[in-house]
């Protein structure tokens, strides 16, 4: 009994959230919640390794090693989100930014939201997976719109019209794969509709319908994902969000989607045995890169400029997987977590920054912000230089990893392609962060936010980067490599 | 291929075909309706043709599994959710849909032009419908139709609608292409899924309304870039 654990522990601390008056009670809920969750992930991990493929309740949770490194994701990047999250809104209701019976939503709902990730991750049902994902759209929607301002309840719109829109052609997807596994089981009873089920019998599917679901999937989980062209909502949703929520659109959120993604990937690629799903899904995140280089170059509003920076990371991990060579998957898998450990650090930061200067435009922030928020300045500088690919940060190595992988392969149009992308969104992260953060400041300004405040969680993410930049332990490199192994269709 | 021994499943065909493409009529004559109350009443009367597709399928294919959809078809979207939204309506007190983006006879010509593409789609897998012909090509265009829907009204409550029938068409594509319906399970939990969004998306028309004084989502056009 591990999986069942995993996703309990946050549901019963989002009802704890719930039953609870007192605000502290409910940090404390949500911070040991994640832990427990983190600790559970590292638990499963090993068991992954040792079994290869876990399940319960009949096979309805099963996890292989891909779930089980989605899951240490999740629960990273949520226990980060938590640690922040409180002093953030002690803050924000000081200031009267909200009041205390959002704060209380927000405590409720963010373990809500990472149970339906790891409901995802961990049902071995499509439809399952499915409806789990819908849920952590509804919850986010709500964690949007947290602030009730007026731009705040357009993003929340904008996300959940698109989402919903998307998912319902993830459906379609779904009821498609559903008809192909039906028509091959004569008899009178249903058949089994699990992926493990699914994957045993891929050769015999009728290969019309799952290229039909692969290209619903890839537009609706697509958008989800934030792929472009349907990453309008992207920006928007993740501006606008409290910083704790965007740290966990962008951290996993987007990622949690793209897995979903990738399972209809790996189907297809068994079913079809063509270059088909990997090239369309090599094309979106080609595009997806190339988009997100002008945004960034144009970008007026701080959060945005890292919405579009997720955008590009997104798209090289879908290219990276897209080129389909065991280095480049490996590349893109790893640069999942790489990136995972990141972004949160930069949307922390920004909402430090939201909070001193009541602002994210970039002409009114900047320059000059080292000499009002020293240490966030400091920490979010080496974020930004980790996002950027810099070394010593693992970002540098997992994109010169997906590089390299492409140009082993003989991939050369493709790779070059991925590195001007890269290059591209690296001035444009330069010149745009080095304008705002670094010089004089225009004006005299008192800071009202402590300069530590928030920093803990960002040192946490930014040591643990630097950590497993330069050692990966032996069993998480084990885990992507047995998980870059079942993207690229080897059992 | 599943053989039913029933004699009359020609009679069944032929019901589903004529129930689906009521559904569609319906569909078009909400993409000209402009009273938010009776569009209302469209959709709950195309989920209750819906419903009535899942009885014929199980009665035909005597899938006693399949009754409990058209029961919660029926619950969900021909009662309760209906009574939602015109609950909404009139706490936010808008009886009509402005001006939309399209004139009338234009948004009929582009749904033609739709429901050719659904049919030119669903050509090729005309060979894997169990029961009824062209129910594949009619669930593509309502999905067709209800994205236009979505794309062409300004008030919040219709976009819920044009989803809404989104929903319906992924529902009759379920219920056309494997007759079985999916897996119990995943029925449910669509069915909450449903209910969940409308209850989320009534909770942001409200907000949109209270902070907006309107609910014409053409004035959220703040965020750009």
């Amino acid at each position: 009994m591990l999986l069942t654990p995993i996703l309990l522990v946050p549901l019963m601390a989002s009802l704890a959230c719930l039953l609870t008056p007192s605000r502290r009670v409910m940090e404390v809920l949500n911070v040991l919640a994640f832990a427990v969750a983190l600790a559970l992930g590292l638990r499963l991990l090993n068991q992954v390794l040792a079994v290869g493929f876990v399940a319960e309740w009949e096979e309805f949770l099963s996890a292989d090693a891909l779930s089980a490194w989605m899951v240490l994701l999740i629960s990273a990047v949520s226990l980060a989100a938590s640690l922040y999250a409180g002093r953030y809104f002690r803050r924000d209701l000081a200031s009267g930014a909200v009041t205390p019976g959002r704060v209380k939503e927000f405590f409720v709902l963010t373990p809500l939201f990472a149970a339906g990730m790891f409901l995802v991750v961990l049902a071995n049902n499509l439809g399952v997976m499915w409806f789990a994902l819908e849920a952590t759209a509804l919850s986010s929607v709500l964690l949007v719109a947290l602030y009730n301002r007026k731009t705040s309840l357009e993003a929340a719109w904008k996300y959940v019209m698109l989402g919903s829109l998307g998912l319902a052609l993830a459906l379609f997807a779904t009821v498609c794969t559903y008809a192909a596994a039906v028509g091959l089981q004569p008899s009178e009873k249903l058949p089994s509709f699990n992926w493990s089920h699914l994957m045993t019998v891929a050769p015999q599917l009728d290969q019309r319908l799952i290229k039909l679901a692969f290209v619903f999937a890839l537009v609706g989980y697509g958008t989800k994902a934030g792929l472009a062209p349907m990453h309008t909502w992207l920006p928007d949703a993740h501006s606008e969000a409290p910083s704790p929520t965007s740290a966990m659109l962008s951290g996993v959120s987007l990622k949690i989607a793209l897995y979903a993604l990738l399972r209809f990937h790996i189907l297809t690629t068994q079913c079809v045995d063509s270059g088909f799903s990997r090239t369309l899904l090599l094309c979106f995140g080609l595009f997806s890169m190339f988009l997100a280089a002008p945004f960034i170059l144009v970008q007026t509003n701080l959060k945005r400029l890292l919405a579009y920076s997720s955008l590009e990371h997104v798209g090289l991990i879908c290219a990276g997987i897209g080129m389909n060579t065991p280095v480049t998957i490996f590349g893109a898998l790893l640069h999942m977590g790489y990136h995972a450990l990141t972004k949160p650090v930069l949307f922390f930061a920004a909402g430090n920054i939201h909070q001193t200067f009541h602002s994210l435009e970039l002409r009114i922030i900047g320059p000059g912000v080292v000499k009002v928020l020293p240490v966030t300045v400091l920490l979010m500088g080496l974020a930004a230089v980790a996002a950027m690919g810099l070394p010593p940060f693992g970002l540098f190595y997992s994109e010169l990893t997906v590089i390299s992988g492409g140009f082993a392969a003989g991939k050369t149009f493709v790779s070059v392609l991925v590195l001007v992308a890269l290059v591209a969104a690296f001035c444009g992260i330069l010149t745009q962060l080095t304008r705002i953060l670094l010089g004089i400041p225009k004006r005299e300004r008192t800071s009202d936010a402590t300069p530590w405040d928030g920093v803990g969680a960002m040192a946490l993410l930014l040591v643990g980067l630097l950590v497993f930049s330069v050692w990966l332990p032996a069993p998480v490199l084990q885990l992507i490599q047995q998980a870059a192994g079942i993207v690229g269709g080897k059992p | 291929m599943i053989m039913t021994s029933l004699p009359s499943t020609e009679a069944g065909t032929q019901l589903i075909t004529l129930l689906a493409a009521l559904m569609l009529v319906l569909q078009l004559l909400l993409v000209v309706q402009r009273m938010l109350l009776t569009s209302i009443r469209i959709f709950a009367l195309q989920s209750l043709m819906l419903a009535a597709i899942a009885t014929v399928v199980a009665y035909y294919h005597s899938a006693t599994h399949v009754y409990v959809i058209a029961v919660l078809t029926i619950i969900g979207k021909v009662l309760l959710l209906p009574r939602l939204l015109n609950r909404l309506v009139r706490r936010i007190n808008i009886i009509q849909e402005i001006e939309p983006l399209l004139n009338a006879p234009t948004s009929m010509l582009i749904c033609g032009g739709l429901t050719l593409l659904g049919y030119i789609v669903a050509r090729p897998f005309t060979t894997l419908e169990k029961l009824g012909n062209n129910t594949l090509a009619i669930a593509i265009t309502l999905l067709l139709t209800g994205f236009f829907l979505m794309f062409n009204r300004r008030k919040a409550i219709t976009q819920v609608l044009g989803l809404l029938t989104v929903e319906n068409g992924v529902m009759l594509a379920a219920v056309a292409l494997t007759t079985y319906g999916m897996p119990l399970v995943v029925e449910l939990g669509i069915f909450f899924d449903v209910m969940v969004a409308v209850m989320v998306l009534g909770i942001l028309v409200y907000r949109i309304r209270e902070s907006f004084a309107s609910m014409d989502t053409s004035k959220l056009s703040q965020l750009k870039g």
